[in-house]
Order: structure tokens, then C-alpha cells, then sequence
């Protein structure tokens, strides 16, 4: 049996999804921008598509602007946001950001404005306290995510947006909902965040589709410049089999999705920590609030992940060293770094990603394998 | 009329009554590099000729890593009665040039109406005549065109140096000590340039390396096939040996023991391969393993010659070589090689043979290579 438990790198396309976009490739292939009515008819089911992923996070009457990938709905959040304020001043970027958005620093530096970053706790968690003496009424803008990649750490968005009313009104919240959307909860309306950026392959519809909901008080300036598609504010003719496939995967995903992933997550920490008393957890304990229902990354020492990540593989569990986007870069992880953890510690920590499919026969044979294969390994390491 | 490719080979000028055998290899090593552009390669008249190409630069790119070419000359071929055509031709490929030029005819048809200095002169007037940025230099031009009348007349202005060396095959095989890191691949190549057919040994350490690190060097190893006309890769289960020396022998010999043993398998494979020595790409000093003493202590375990050609460099000059051979970008992705897996952290610098054997005793020799031995995969790129 094959258990595919890197499910934050990608996920598998669900049957909903699939048949969406088989539809749209073989029934509505025509531009939606045209007058005639198979055209109309596409237009039609793209602007439900819309609706279904504004419903998802309570967003409806909200702009959602349909992007090519979760990083350019971040890339347009943030660049399109500042484009528009000629007042140079600070930008807050959490510690633990995704390259998505923490690579937008050079760029926002560029347009005059200073970027510091905000620091997490041990357990990858936003500080609110150090957050707070760090704002000022000079804040242009705060990003951070709704859930950490690696960590699965729920960020506190609700008390930050409070903090924001308090000391710097102006100041635009963006949050990368990319790990979080369908699997936390979120209520976009009256949240006080400005944009949410959200990615259809993590949620089992197709790579190269994303979104960006921006309040609807807000304009952004383009990035992309061209037919003026999306209302002129993403140019490009609209991928339907991509769009069509997001919103029946919005639909298709299970409501109890959530609740069943936490548990399968409690039941592999459980059996993973009974198997190897020396395992230590990264990041907040599940089952917490602070803890997303569907990352668990651990660290195995002293065996290095790269090695335990070959192990599993060579019996059919995929998981992740760290994070997968950055993995081919042999970097040790930011954010465990920025929570404290030694290099060490690190360079041993692995990151399971659940999806609502995973079953407790799944947990127990990957908590069987990876027993043995530390077992086996744990014996032969770099002295 | 038509284009092609007019190659010129180097050192192989200089063979005497062998020299049909080398200029059989090269032209075999050539027509091998553009088969599957469906070019026609042949020999004649002291030349190597290639045509039927449809992307002229890709097949150039291609013969140039031809080891034993000089130099390729893009040529046009044309009928040599017709001299007002030849005239002509002439004249279209100098167009649009500046600076200094010259005509350079060679009429090995002796029977040929016009000698050489006549061609030189005729086609160096019209040339002077049509292209108003062009003057004659006859010692130092920046442009020279070549005309060389034969059975039919070739021109060509344009001399693209090739890697040089001699054919690979001409002179025997080895077999290269492949590990994925900058310094093999370079020595690899710089052997293969000296006109050796090679193979290349890996040693591969799953669950402690990776299929991306077993591909990363196949993929080196189809970058030196280029060159080297194919390569047979022999990829050798290592991680029992290892955790094999890991356990039972001393730490600080660690390494010295693995190279050891690389060595004897190697050595093996190389046997197989009927080759007659093995190349590594160590160079003195760079690591522990790499000390003089280190070199002698794993030399000891086998009877080939061991070809060290990286041997007195230093890191950077064996960079620039792997940059300018197009193996750099891919040495240096970060996947792990087998070598930094169990590496001491205070291993021998000056180690001792006696001790190396004493520490080595424990294991199961034979068995251990008998069980690599069993385990090879073998790939050819």
C-alpha cells in the first residue's frame, strides 16, 4: 500500500475535480470574455466557481480575483497594495512567511518602504506580545499566514487584526491562506483582513490555479497588465479546466474533512511518540487551537531526515523533509530556526501532511515503518 | 550546391603509418555524435565531411565535443566549373563584413584551370569591388576566406575550434571512480581526451543518498558521454560495506577503509570492463582521504595504475574546468554523496598501511565484495 502523507507539497486531484475539468476542456472550452452563448454559458459557470470558494470562507460580496498560483495571489496582495501608497513606511512580514511572500522583500524595499520581520515563539506561533512593541502608526502592511507550512502552527489572525485597529488602522492585513484554506476555519467577513490568497493543488483540484479574495472597499494595482481580464486586475484569458476543477473540489471536500484529519494527526503523533520516546515535536501540540489539523512535522534524532525520507520512501511512505518547496535547496529550515531549534534538531525534522482520506490502518503502518527503519538506522549515524 | 560540415583533426597529423587507424576511430566517434540528427559522416581525401543536418549549429555543437577534432569549418560545396558562380558565392559570404580580409585558395586539383595565387587575386578583386567596409591584409586579416578546389570547390570563412585530444578508443579503456562530486566528471573527461574509452564506477548508499543523487550522476555521466562516445555506468550497493566498517572498524580509518574498498571494487568492474587502469579525481591535500600518505594507503589495495589527472590542482582550477566542460551546474545540485554519509570528524591525515589493514581486519572481505559485486546495476548513457 502506498501512503502518500506529503499532502502540503500537493495533493492528489480529487474525482470532482477531474471531471470539472474534463468538462470544461471537452463542453466549455469557449473564452467566457466572448458575446455568444456557449461563451455566456462559460462565463456563467466560472462566476459560480467564484461564489463556491467565496462561500468556503464566508467572503461572499468580496472580490476573488482567479490567479495562476498561490504565489501570485501573494505577489498581488502585497505588491499590488503597496504600488498604490506613495508614503514610504514599515512592512511586517512574519519570521516564518513561505518564500511566496517573504521573497516580495527585495521588491518592497525597492518601492521605498522598510521590511522587519515578526518573530514566532518556540512553538512557531505569532508573538503578540513582541508584535505589539513592534507597531507603530508607520505600518503600511502586516502579512502573515494563516497556517505555517511546516509547523502547522495557526497563527493568531484575529488578534492581530485587533492590534492593527488599535495602533495602526491604515495598515493592511494580508494573510497566505494557502496550508490553512478548507482545513481551518476561517470567517472572512469582518475578520479585518484586506486579502486571502488560496491554492487549488493543495485542496485537490489542479496545479496552476489559485485566488486571491480582496475586501471589497479595496483596489489593488494590477501586476499583470493585458487583456483586462478579471476585471482588469489579472489579465490573461481565465483557465476554466483549472477554475471549473477549484470550485468542485471547494464543493467535494468533505465538511468533516477537518475533525477527521486532526484525529488521524492525534493518532500518528500517539503512536509515533510511544514508538520513539525520543521524538520531539515541532511545533504546537495537536489538538491545541494553535495546531493545524493536517501538518506534523517531528524530529527523529539523530537520524537526518533526507535519510529516513529515502527509508520510507523505499516502503512506499512519502512525507517531506521540512518543507518539499524548499527541500531541493539543502538549506536548513527558516522557520524551525526561528522557533529555536538547533541545526541538529533540524536537520532531523520530517513534516507528515494528512488529507481527510488518510485511514487509522494508514497511521498505523506508517508509525510501524518508520519504528523499524529507526530502528535500523538510528544505529549507523555520522559520529 | 549545399552546406556542411568540413571537421579538421589535430594531434592524430602527427601519427605516422598508424594514422588510418586513429582517423577510422574519429570518423566511427563522429558519425556516432550526429546519428540521430540524421547526418551522413564520411572520409575522403585526407577529410572529414559531414552534411545532411538540419540545424547546422546543433550538429556543430555536436562535433566540436568530438574528442580528436581540431576544428569545424561551416563550408559551402559547390561544382568548381562554373568560377563565375564560384565568384559569386564568394562574394555573399564576405558581405557584410568589416575590417581586414584575405583570400586563401588551395587547388590540390592540379589540373584546375587557375593556380592558387590566380583564385586569390580574382576573388580578392570582386571582393574588394562588392564590400566597401572590407581591406586586403594578407598577414594579419580578421576575416580569411578558404577556398580549396578538390573534385568540387568548398569555401568557408568561419573556423570554430574544437576540445582536440585524440578519439576516444585509440587508446584503451579505465574506469572512472564517478561519485557525483566537481573533481570525477573533470577527471573522467581528461583522460577520455587522451583518447581512452571509459566506464564509470558509483558507489550508491540508499536510504543515506537518494535516487535523485543515483540520477544526478547518470545524468553527469550522459554529459561526459558526449565526449566520450557512451559510457557503461556500473552503480554498486554500498551501504552494507559502510555499516559494516561504521560498526567494526576504527573511526578516524573510516573513510580510508571505504576508499579501500571503492578501490577494490572498482578494480573489479574494471576487469569486467577490460580496462586496464582506474581514474580518480582526487587531488593531493584536498581532504583527509586525499594526503599523500591517504593516495599511497588506498593505492596499496590494487595493481592497476591509478590515473589521479586533477592531481595538482586546486579547487578552483578543477571548477573552471567543469564549467567550461558543462558538468559544474549539475555537480553542484546538493543532493548527498555516498562519501560525506559516515564521514569521522577527526579522521587520519598521515594513516599508516599497517593500520589500515589491522583496522580493516575484522570485516568479511570477500563476502562484502562478493555481495557488491552481485548488487550491480549497470546503466549505459
Amino acid at each position: 500500500m502506498e501512503i502518500y502523507l506529503d499532502n502540503s507539497a500537493t495533493t492528489k486531484p480529487c474525482e470532482a475535480a477531474i471531471v470539472a475539468a474534463e468538462d470544461a476542456m471537452r463542453v466549455h472550452w469557449h473564452n467566457p470574455s466572448a458575446l455568444y452563448k456557449p461563451a455566456m454559458e462559460a462565463e456563467k459557470l466560472l462566476n459560480q466557481a467564484r461564489e463556491t470558494c467565496l462561500r468556503a470562507v464566508q467572503a461572499t460580496g468580496n472580490r476573488l480575483v482567479f490567479t495562476g498560483s498561490g504565489t501570485e495571489a501573494d505577489n498581488l496582495a502585497i505588491l499590488g497594495h503597496l504600488k498604490g501608497i506613495r508614503k514610504p513606511g514599515r512592512v511586517l512580514i512574519s519570521q516564518v512567511e513561505h518564500p511566496a511572500v517573504a521573497a516580495c522583500a527585495q521588491e518592497i524595499e525597492r518601492m521605498g518602504h522598510r521590511v522587519e520581520s515578526i518573530a514566532v515563539d518556540s512553538r512557531g506561533v505569532i508573538d503578540l506580545g513582541k508584535l505589539e512593541a513592534q507597531m507603530d502608526g508607520n505600518v503600511r502592511m502586516l502579512c502573515v499566514m494563516q497556517v505555517n507550512n511546516e509547523t502547522g502552527a495557526v497563527m493568531p489572525l484575529r488578534e492581530i487584526a485587533a492590534l492593527r485597529d488599535r495602533i495602526c488602522p491604515d495598515a493592511a492585513l494580508h494573510v497566505d491562506g494557502v496550508q490553512g484554506f478548507l482545513r481551518v476555519p476561517l470567517r472572512f467577513n469582518g475578520s479585518g483582513i484586506q486579502s486571502y490568497a488560496f491554492s487549488g493543488h493543495k485542496i485537490h483540484a489542479l496545479k496552476g490555479v489559485a485566488g486571491l479574495i480582496v475586501r471589497r472597499d479595496v483596489r489593488l494595482s494590477p501586476i499583470q497588465f493585458g487583456g483586462g481580464q478579471e476585471d482588469g486586475w489579472r489579465s490573461g484569458t481565465e483557465n476554466m479546466p483549472g477554475i471549473l476543477a477549484l470550485g468542485a473540489a471547494v464543493e467535494a471536500f468533505p465538511a468533516d474533512g477537518a475533525a477527521r484529519m486532526s484525529e488521524m494527526k492525534q493518532r500518528l503523533w500517539d503512536g509515533l511518540r510511544a514508538a520513539i520516546p525520543s521524538a520531539e515535536l515541532n511545533g504546537p501540540e495537536p489538538g491545541s487551537p494553535e495546531s493545524a489539523p493536517h501538518i506534523l512535522n517531528v524530529s527523529l534524532q539523530p537520524v537526518r531526515s533526507q535519510t529516513m525520507l529515502f527509508a520510507l520512501e523505499g516502503e512506499g511512505v512519502y512525507v517531506s523533509a521540512g518543507s518539499a518547496c524548499a527541500s531541493h535547496k539543502q538549506k536548513v529550515s527558516a522557520a524551525l530556526t526561528a522557533m529555536g531549534c538547533s541545526t541538529r534538531r533540524a536537520d532531523c525534522a520530517l513534516r507528515f501532511s494528512l488529507c481527510p482520506d488518510i485511514t487509522p490502518e494508514m497511521i498505523d503502518q506508517t508509525v510501524e515503518t518508520v519504528k523499524r527503519q529507526y530502528g535500523l538506522l538510528s544505529a549507523y549515524v555520522r559520529r | 550546391m549545399r552546406e556542411l560540415l568540413l571537421v579538421r583533426y589535430g594531434e592524430i597529423f602527427l601519427k605516422g603509418l598508424n594514422r588510418p587507424f586513429f582517423m577510422r576511430a574519429l570518423v566511427k566517434n563522429v558519425r556516432e555524435s550526429v546519428k540521430d540528427m540524421g547526418a551522413d559522416v564520411w572520409l575522403h581525401d585526407g577529410r572529414i565531411f559531414v552534411a545532411g543536418f538540419e540545424d547546422l549549429e546543433a550538429c556543430m555543437a555536436r562535433v566540436t565535443k568530438v574528442f580528436g577534432v581540431h576544428s569545424v569549418c561551416p563550408a559551402i560545396e559547390m561544382e568548381k566549373e562554373d568560377f563565375e558562380a564560384v565568384a559569386k558565392q564568394a562574394v555573399s559570404m564576405m558581405a557584410g563584413l568589416r575590417g581586414t580580409f584575405k583570400v586563401s585558395a588551395r587547388r590540390s586539383d592540379k589540373r584546375y584551370p587557375m593556380d592558387s595565387p590566380a583564385i586569390n587575386e580574382e576573388l580578392g578583386g570582386r571582393i574588394l569591388d562588392a564590400c566597401p567596409d572590407l581591406r586586403v591584409d594578407i598577414h594579419h586579416p580578421d576575416h580569411a576566406l578558404n577556398v580549396e578546389i578538390r573534385d568540387m570547390c568548398y569555401l568557408y570563412v568561419r573556423v570554430v575550434p574544437a576540445v582536440g585530444g585524440m578519439p576516444v578508443g585509440t587508446n584503451g579503456k579505465a574506469a572512472l571512480l564517478l561519485s557525483g562530486g566537481i573533481d570525477s566528471p573533470v577527471a573522467g573527461w581528461m583522460i577520455a581526451k587522451r583518447g581512452v574509452k571509459i566506464c564509470a564506477v558509483h558507489f550508491h548508499s540508499y536510504p543515506y543518498t537518494s535516487d535523485r543523487a543515483k540520477e544526478k550522476v547518470l545524468e553527469l555521466a550522459r554529459l561526459l558521454s558526449e565526449s566520450c562516445c557512451g559510457i557503461r555506468v556500473y552503480i554498486v550497493p554500498f551501504t552494507h560495506i559502510q555499516m559494516e566498517i561504521h560498526t567494526k572498524c576504527p573511526d578516524d580509518y573510516g573513510t580510508l577503509i571505504m576508499r579501500r574498498y571503492m578501490m577494490r571494487i572498482a578494480e573489479r568492474c574494471a576487469k569486467l570492463e577490460k580496462a586496464q587502469a582506474l581514474i580518480t579525481g582526487e587531488s593531493i591535500g584536498q581532504v583527509a582521504s586525499q594526503t599523500m600518505e591517504a593516495l599511497g594507503v588506498t593505492d596499496s589495495v590494487v595493481s592497476m595504475p591509478v590515473f589521479r589527472p586533477v592531481i595538482g590542482f586546486d579547487k578552483a582550477e578543477i571548477m573552471e574546468t567543469a564549467r567550461r566542460i558543462g558538468t559544474l551546474e549539475t555537480s553542484e545540485l546538493p543532493y548527498e554523496d555516498c562519501c560525506t554519509v559516515f564521514t569521522p570528524r577527526h579522521p587520519a591525515t598521515h594513516p599508516r598501511l599497517d593500520r589500515a589493514v589491522e583496522g580493516e581486519s575484522p570485516l568479511d572481505m570477500d563476502a562484502l565484495i562478493e555481495e557488491a559485486m552481485q548488487g550491480i546495476e549497470i546503466v549505459e548513457v
